[in-house]
Formats: C-alpha cells, structure tokens, sequence
C-alpha cells in the first residue's frame, strides 16, 4: 500500500472541500487567547528592544551614570563658590577709591600681568579702556567656561568658577569675579532646570498615562472610553514604545468601528510606527478589508 | 515592497530584534491555520485554546533561536504537533493520538455558527462543516495529523515525516488513506 503516491489530482478534490467547510468556519480561537499571546509578544519585543539600545542611548545613560558619579564632587565644587563668593562680595561694597585718591587710579584689572596692553602714560584714559578690557577678559573666561559647561559636567563648571573667584579674589579683578559668579549660578540654575524635568518625567512614569489608556482602549474596541479619552485633550497621535498610535493598534487588532472613531476625531491615517509599517499595511496584512476602506476614504497610503 | 508583503521568515527575524509588529501579522497570518490544526486534533475547545497559546508563547520567546535557514511555517507547526503530543501525555486519559477523538462539546456546533448568513447559507454550512467534523471524528489521529499537516501547515511529504517521526513512506500512505476516508465520508459534497 505504501507504494501508491499520494496523487496530488485525487487529493485536490478533497483538499478543495475542506478548505470550501473551513472557509465557513466560524469557530476562532478565544479573544482572551489572543489577547495574552500578544500581550506577552509585545512585552518580549519591548525588553530585546530594551537590550538591543542604540550607542547614542547607551551614552546618554552612561552620562547619566557620571552625573550620579560625581553628584558629591559637585555639591562640594558648589559650596566652594558659595564661599568664594562670600569672600569676595564686600570688595565690591568698598569704595574702591578712597576719599582725596587720585581719580585715576589703574583698576587691577588693566595690569600688564593679565593683558598684553602697554602702560598707559595718562592715567586718566585708563578710564574708559579699563572696564571694556575687563568686560572682554571676562567674556574670554566666560565663553570657554560656557562651552565647557555645555559639553561637559555642571561639576568642572563649578570648578572653574571657583578657581576663577579665587585667583580675582587674590589679583582683585572684581569684574572677573563677578562674571565668574554669573557663570557659576548659571550651572547651578541650568543643574535645577535640568532636574526639574526628570522630576518631571518620573513623576509621569508613576501616573496614569491617558494617551495609553486612548491606545488600549483602541486596541480593545472600548469606543465609550475612547470617546471619554479623546474628550478630554488631544492624545490621539501618542505613541507607545514600538511608534504605534492608537489609530495603528486599532487597525492592529481588527477594531473597525476603533478606527472609524479616531479617524473621525482626526487621527493621521498615515502615521507608520517605529518600524515603517503604516495602519493600512497593518490591515491588508491582517485581511480586514473594511478597515482598509475606511483607511484608504481617510487618505491612507 | 510593503512589510505585508514580506516572508514569514523575515518577520520572524524583525520580531527577534524587538519589532512587537511583525509578530501581530505573524499572528495573524497563520492564527487560524494553527487553530484549526490544534482544534481538529484535540477536538476541544478549551484544550486547543490552551495549546493555542502555549504554541505562540512559545514561539515568542524562541524567537531569538528561530534559523530563517527553516520554513517559519515547518518550525511553527512543528511546535504545534510536540505541543500537542505533551498535552496528550499529561493528560489523565492516557490517550494516544489514533484514539484520540472528539469529546464533550458538539463540534458540529462549533463548526456551524455564522449568524450574519441567511437561512439558506447557514443550513448549508451547518451541513458541510458538520459533515466534515464528522469525517474527522472517523479518521484515526495519525491520518488526521497528517492530513491537517499538509493543508493548514502547507507541508511537504519529508517535513510531516520528520515532524511526527516517521518515515517517507508511512507518511504517504497516512495522507493517501486520510483523503480516500475523507472522499468516501464526503462524496455527498465533492
């Protein structure tokens, strides 16, 4: 019996009727089945995507680490220039010249150790040169410390504004000082702003997000939520970690009348997740013809 | 080339790499193919929802080990069948697949229930699959394998014999007999 083939001509009869009786087949698999099998996949794909992390992150959370390094060497640089800047302040409250002086003595500033400028014979034009010369000293520190700053550690800011304070606190170049000063509470106000957002961000992390909320109830058909959700403020392009709207897991998941509604309230027909895929290829891979319709009279491509 | 155009096996791989999409048109490509094999099978709903989900847990988290130099279709059914032979082990009837039959909730039922059809349509089809169900009530559970095999996993001859253990040859006359059983209990219909 074993020598006789399969004949693919005797099987094609049989092989047609099963598929015409499978074809009326209603019976599917259990939504709660569904639901967990994808569920469970996309938490998979969420911890390789978490694991596979660009370079570009993986510094970003290595910096992230250095600041947490080095936040101790940054308080202390801080309370150094606090003191520095005590040390200094009143200089700038002492009449710098005494009553009966000569008007025109040569601020500390324009001393030849600092500039290359040659003494001048007229005490009295020193005036005018001398704050201009040390306004451009101070934007020669102030823009290198800048830049620093930007590149690198509010810490090594803060270090240079103390090493500064200090060495105009001894040669008394109060407007050096000074402007080292505005340099150092300026890292600090830039290490507040740059604190408030991750406060920010990790006082999000522990609420209700409403654009996930918008997106599983998409997902799910839920139209009083969505209705309820999208009432309340525009959510309706938020993405989740895989680039997906609520428009794209509508279309997902089969949800036609989820589609109809957001793309009622606007939603980007158009709008592909992080991998390219757009709501209409979404659809036509997953045979939902009428969600593709709907797609393609809302302009999707 | 859009990505519903893409193969299988290339979804498979961008699913690997994180991308939770490609695993949703997976799904959806073959969830029905799977389900009617499990079902068809098992002949109970509830067991071949729990396989159902076993089998796609498991290719989630096997994905990292998936070789594209396989079919993705060999390599899910062949997760089907072990997972199903596992089911049939542990459970307390001690069944084999040859007496493995279906049970308890009427398949003709579950078979038959479209409410959208007409009167008409929906005798028929009540007909037909219920025909059906029963023709494979009566096949003995290697032919039905087999059979189900071959037209929900689109399996060659030698992928069948490697995935239930058998040889070329057994395989043949398995799927050979399947259809002439399957013909004489439906001749009504073909």
């Amino acid at each position: 019996m074993n020598e006789v083939p399969p004949g693919r001509d005797e099987s094609d009869d049989v092989d047609d009727l099963y598929r015409r009786a499978s074809a009326l087949d209603e019976s599917r698999p259990s939504e709660l089945v569904r639901r967990r099998v994808l569920d469970h996949a996309a938490q998979l794909a969420a911890e390789r995507a978490a694991k596979n992390v660009p370079p570009r992150i993986a510094s970003a959370r290595g910096a992230n680490r250095t600041w947490r390094r080095r936040r101790p060497a940054i308080f202390g640089t801080l309370a150094a220039a606090a003191l520095a800047g005590l040390l200094i302040t009143p200089r700038f409250f002492t009449p710098s010249v005494p009553p009966g002086a000569p008007p025109s003595a040569p601020p500390m500033a324009a001393l030849p150790t600092m500039t290359a400028a040659p003494p001048a014979a007229d005490s009295r034009n020193q005036e005018a040169p001398a704050p201009a010369a040390a306004e451009q000293r101070a934007n020669r520190i102030a823009g290198p410390a800048a830049e620093f700053a930007a590149k690198d550690s509010p810490a090594k800011m803060q270090n240079m504004a103390a090493a500064r304070s200090k060495t105009a606190a001894s040669a008394g170049m109060q407007a050096e000082a000074r402007r080292d000063q505005d340099v150092a509470s300026t890292a600090t106000s830039q290490a507040g702003a740059l604190a408030q957002p991750m406060a920010s961000l990790a006082a999000a992390g522990r609420s209700s997000d409403p654009a996930a909320e918008l997106r599983r109830a998409a997902e799910i058909g839920d139209l009083p939520e969505m209705q309820t959700l999208l009432d309340k403020q525009p959510l309706i392009e938020a993405r989740d970690e895989n680039g997906r709207t609520a428009l794209m897991l509508a279309a997902l998941h089969g949800q036609s009348q989820a589609v109809d509604v957001l793309l009622a309230h606007g939603a980007d027909p158009n709008a592909a997740d992080g991998h390219g895929t757009t709501p209409l290829q979404a659809a036509v891979a997953g045979n939902q013809q009428a969600i593709a319709a709907a797609l393609r009279r809302a302009g999707a491509r | 080339m859009t990505v519903a155009d893409e193969s299988d096996e290339t979804l498979m791989m961008r699913y690997g790499r994180g991308d939770a999409a490609a695993f949703d048109l997976l799904y959806r490509r073959h969830e029905m193919r799977v389900w009617r094999y499990l079902k068809r099978n098992v002949g109970n709903r509830a067991t071949a929802d729990e396989l159902m989900q076993e089998v796609w847990f498991a290719v989630a988290r096997d994905a990292l080990r998936y070789e594209p130099s396989a079919r993705f279709t060999t390599w899910l059914f062949t997760i089907a069948h072990n997972r199903m032979i596992d089911s049939v082990r542990t459970s307390r009837r001690q069944t084999s697949l040859e007496t493995l039959g279906y049970e308890a909730e009427s398949v003709v039922e579950q078979l038959t229930s479209d409410p959208s059809a007409g009167p008409l349509a929906a005798a028929v089809a009540r007909d037909q699959a219920g025909a059906l169900a029963r023709a494979f009530e009566k096949l003995p559970g290697e032919q039905r394998e087999a059979f189900l095999l071959q037209v929900e996993g689109d399996l060659s001859v030698e992928e069948i014999a490697a995935i239930t253990d058998s040889s070329f040859e057994t395989t043949k006359s398995r799927l050979r007999y399947a259809r002439m059983k399957l013909r004489e209990l439906l001749k009504e219909y073909a």
